[in-house]
């Protein structure tokens, strides 16, 4: 093993602790600092106006940064001994829970968000598309054409931002395995803790990156209803839909989301019919949408006095609150009924019920939206808009996804085919997700709302499927 | 078509200003007994010093709960029944409504499990609690009067014994009143009353959506019902726009004929001969003042008619709610005979949400 040469020549912070950088000798591949230097040609490309014709000498002076970078954009960090990001998570070390301070924890965990990262960044295709855009920098007539230049300037720009970003946080994590390597070969017990801490700070913001990598659609960041909805088979599959309905109110309830029941038709012996919850917090959306589609359940009926074997279905649907920012759909008042939900009897000073439960139907579409939970008919009508405008919306925003052409799979589209998740009760036990193969032997901790590893695998194979490398 | 009103009606009719009815009080209705009255405080106003074991909790909420779902199987009425699933509701809100705390550790125990001896405050005792919630399945006490409100449009109203519970259908009438004046500002700026208030809703709902500008007068016979009234009033903040006066419909507003821009009212309109039979919580609960409207259910809504072509101004908007279909017929086709001829334009007959022809509305000419 070849022996570090060690230069302690500087001192910086990362997340607010004192680290010291090494530059060691053995690294194969340097990385000089050249942030700064595309910052600065960057700041003169901006103060010239791409159409001006005295673009060229800032042009150029960008070109010649640019080249310099294009020959470290392929390069793999890695640590003294050799290792990488992509060995690290091949090493499969086991992830602990982050109080454990086991450096290899930290690092497969922090590799596994880079990952994460890289893949929404498609990155093999962004390191393609840089070449080319360097190649195109490089031409010596680009500025002839000033509009085009600035626009290939830019977008080389922000994919190298983009690229620089992913890599010094992957260098850091080599630079602090290496320092955690030294500072075990010195005893130095001091900088070993200081190290490890580093990392468990890294891992944090590795986490937070990973998320936002994750859940940058356009309305991840809203808050959501979630409708569970019982498939034929009648008390067998209204329990199967209630017992869905309570995984997704204590998921919600764990990850602090706050949950109101907008809407409950019960079943006639058990379960529920139908159900709609609002799950607000932010990005309660981006993390529910992985749950659309059908769920089976494969158990020995309680219901079936002769213990036989039982398949029920239940369908899952996940409609986005949008924001007030973004545009929504027109509601004409003359284009609503609205109906007392339970009406009967003569009413008025006749009746006195605390039910005030209304159901609004908005004609044009037939889309209807009950809500019988709040305590006065004002309310319960405000919540039933609540729900049907987000409905509107969404089918206004599937309407236009397939008017764009843009084969993404709608929400609305929940046909009984789109099975996406098994749970096995008897003859064994188990819960798989069949569009990830992500599978749990412990349905019970499942049907409790464990449910992040379900989601967090389909959010990353979702990346995947746009990523034609993977 | 002609109907004959039983003369004394028609007497009284013509002096829209004496008290009417045969339920109203002989005595002088300016003596203002509601003053000595302190109406009740609503279990959620009340000061939760009631430190109680959660274990003792969650046994009440399990018999509570219990109870309700046996109230189906053991009713021998099959017309007026309990209904388990809203009882299950209610019983949520009277938990929401009792604790402090997050009524989860009461909904979902599993939570947080064994952790049956930490203790809750509750703003009642549980001996209290237990009780509440026998009248409410044993002796059908309405779940408003349990809990001493009533959830109604966006407000929370004290209500008690002796107060009319008021109705969702109810809610209607302030979006009408506010549909108007947002199309038309004048209405927001003179004297509107709401005659026979009982916990002042209409009259609060009104002064809302009226603005800073808006006065109202609001009266009720019952001292109750005015002390009520007048608490929610304060409660809302709402004691510079809104006035509550003790005496029966219009006698409180002399004064002021013609010069009302609005009207509205939610007077007692059930016929005298189905009070017998009306629902357990209404029929031995709440006050007949306010339910029995005489013989077909008209006495105080011709009252209220005649009274309205004499209070309002020019252009002035009335609605009433009525008993629905062939009273709300009735009533139209009164305002446009008779002495009433040619008194109001524009008269409506607009349905509750359950399609009922519920309100008449209209303008003064």
């Amino acid at each position: 093993m070849l022996s570090l040469i060690i230069r302690r020549s500087r001192s910086r912070f990362i997340n607010g602790i004192k680290t010291r950088t090494i530059f060691s000798s053995c690294s194969s591949l340097s990385f000089p600092d050249s942030s700064s230097s595309v910052l600065v040609s960057r700041r003169i490309f901006n103060s010239t106006p791409a159409s001006s014709s005295f673009g060229f000498n800032s042009g150029s002076s960008f070109v010649s940064t640019t080249r310099s970078l294009n020959s470290e954009a392929v390069a793999v960090a890695a640590t003294c001994d050799g290792l990488t990001v992509e060995r690290i998570i091949a090493n499969q070390w086991p992830i602990l829970d982050e109080n454990e301070s086991d450096w290899k924890s930290h690092a497969a965990a922090i590799s596994q968000s880079i990952q994460v990262i890289k893949r929404r960044l498609q990155w093999k295709k962004l390191l393609v598309r840089l070449k080319v855009l360097s190649a195109e920098l490089n031409k010596p007539d680009l500025w002839n054409d000033p509009i085009h230049a600035g626009k290939i300037s830019r977008e080389h720009g922000s994919l190298t931002g983009k690229m620089k970003g992913v890599m010094t946080f992957e260098r850091e994590l080599l630079e602090h395995i290496d320092m955690l390597k030294l500072a075990k070969e010195e005893n130095d017990t001091e900088l070993e803790s200081e190290t490890l801490k580093a990392m468990m700070d890294m891992r944090r913001v590795s986490k937070e990156k990973e998320l936002e990598a994750l859940l940058s659609a356009e309305n991840d960041p809203c808050s959501c209803y979630i409708e569970v909805q019982a498939g034929a088979g009648g008390t067998e599959s209204n329990d199967w839909a209630s017992m869905v309905m309570e995984m997704y109110k204590t998921w919600a309830q764990r990850r602090k989301f706050s949950v109101t029941v907008v809407d409950e038709a019960a079943g006639e012996i058990a379960g529920i019919k139908r159900a709609t919850i609002k799950v607000n917090g932010e990005y309660s959306y981006g993390y529910a949408k992985a749950e659309v589609g059908v769920h089976r359940l494969v158990r020995i009926s309680p219901f079936d006095s002769g213990k036989r074997r039982h398949t029920s279905f239940a369908a899952v649907a996940v409609i986005p609150i949008l924001g007030d920012g973004s545009t929504r759909v027109q509601i004409n008042d003359s284009d609503l009924r609205i109906e007392r939900f339970r009406s009967g009897g003569a009413g008025g000073q006749h009746a006195n019920t605390t039910d005030s439960a209304v159901r609004i139907i908005h004609i044009p579409t037939g889309i209807t939206a009950t809500c019988q939970n709040e305590r006065s008919q004002h309310m319960n009508k405000a919540s039933a808009m609540a729900v049907l405008q987000s409905r509107l919306d969404q089918l206004e925003m599937a309407r236009q996804t397939a008017m764009n052409a843009q084969h993404t799979q709608s929400l609305t589209e929940i046909s009984w085919g789109n099975q996406i998740r098994t749970y096995v009760l008897h003859p064994y036990r188990m819960v798989k997700d069949l569009r990830t193969n992500y599978e749990v032997s412990d349905p019970d901790s499942v049907l409790e709302g464990d449910l992040d590893g379900f989601i967090l695998s389909f959010l990353s194979s979702s990346l995947d499927k746009d990523d034609p490398e993977h | 078509m002609i109907r004959i009103f039983p003369s004394l009606r028609f007497t009284s009719l013509l002096s829209a200003a004496k008290p009417l009815c045969s339920y109203s009080p002989a005595k002088s209705s300016t003596e203002t007994n509601s003053l000595s009255i302190t109406p009740k405080t609503p279990l959620f106003l009340r000061t939760p010093s009631h430190a109680t074991s959660l274990s003792e909790v969650w046994k009440w909420h399990d018999w509570a709960k219990d109870l309700a779902s046996s109230v189906e199987e053991s009713s021998t009425n099959s017309e007026d029944v309990l209904d388990s699933v809203i009882l299950h509701r209610e019983l949520k809100w009277l938990i929401e409504d009792s604790i402090v705390d997050d009524p989860l550790v009461i909904l979902h125990r599993s939570e947080i499990a064994d952790n049956g001896e930490k203790n809750v405050k509750l703003r009642a005792s549980l001996e209290e609690l237990y009780d509440l919630w026998r009248q409410r399945i044993e002796k059908r006490r309405p779940f408003q009067y349990v809990v001493g409100c009533e959830y109604w449009r966006d407000l929370v109203l004290c209500v008690e014994e002796g107060v009319l519970i008021p109705r969702p259908e109810t809610e209607l009438i302030v979006d009408m009143v506010e549909e108007l004046v947002t199309r038309d500002e004048w209405f927001k700026k003179g004297f509107w009353a709401d005659l026979g208030t009982g916990s002042g809703a209409i009259a609060i709902g009104i002064a809302k959506v009226l603005g800073s500008r808006g006065r109202v007068i609001a009266t009720d016979l019952s001292p109750v019902a005015v002390a009520v009234a007048g608490k929610n009033v304060q409660r809302y903040g709402l004691e510079g726009m809104i006035e509550v006066r003790e005496g029966s419909w219009f006698e409180p507003l002399k004064g002021l004929e013609g010069k009302l821009v609005g009207l509205v009212s939610n007077p007692p309109y059930i016929p005298s001969d189905d009070i017998p039979g009306l629902q357990a919580e209404v029929g031995k609960h709440e006050p007949k003042l306010a339910l029995d409207g005489g013989i077909d259910g008209t006495d105080s809504l011709l009252h209220l008619c005649y009274g309205a072509s004499q209070m309002l101004q020019r252009g002035g908007f009335f609605v009433f709610e009525t008993n629905g279909e062939k009273q709300s017929k009735m009533i139209v086709d009164y305002m446009m005979s008779n002495d009433l001829k040619d008194c109001f334009s524009d008269l409506k007959i607009v349905s509750d949400f359950a399609g009922i022809n519920r309100f008449v509305t209209g303008f003064r000419l």
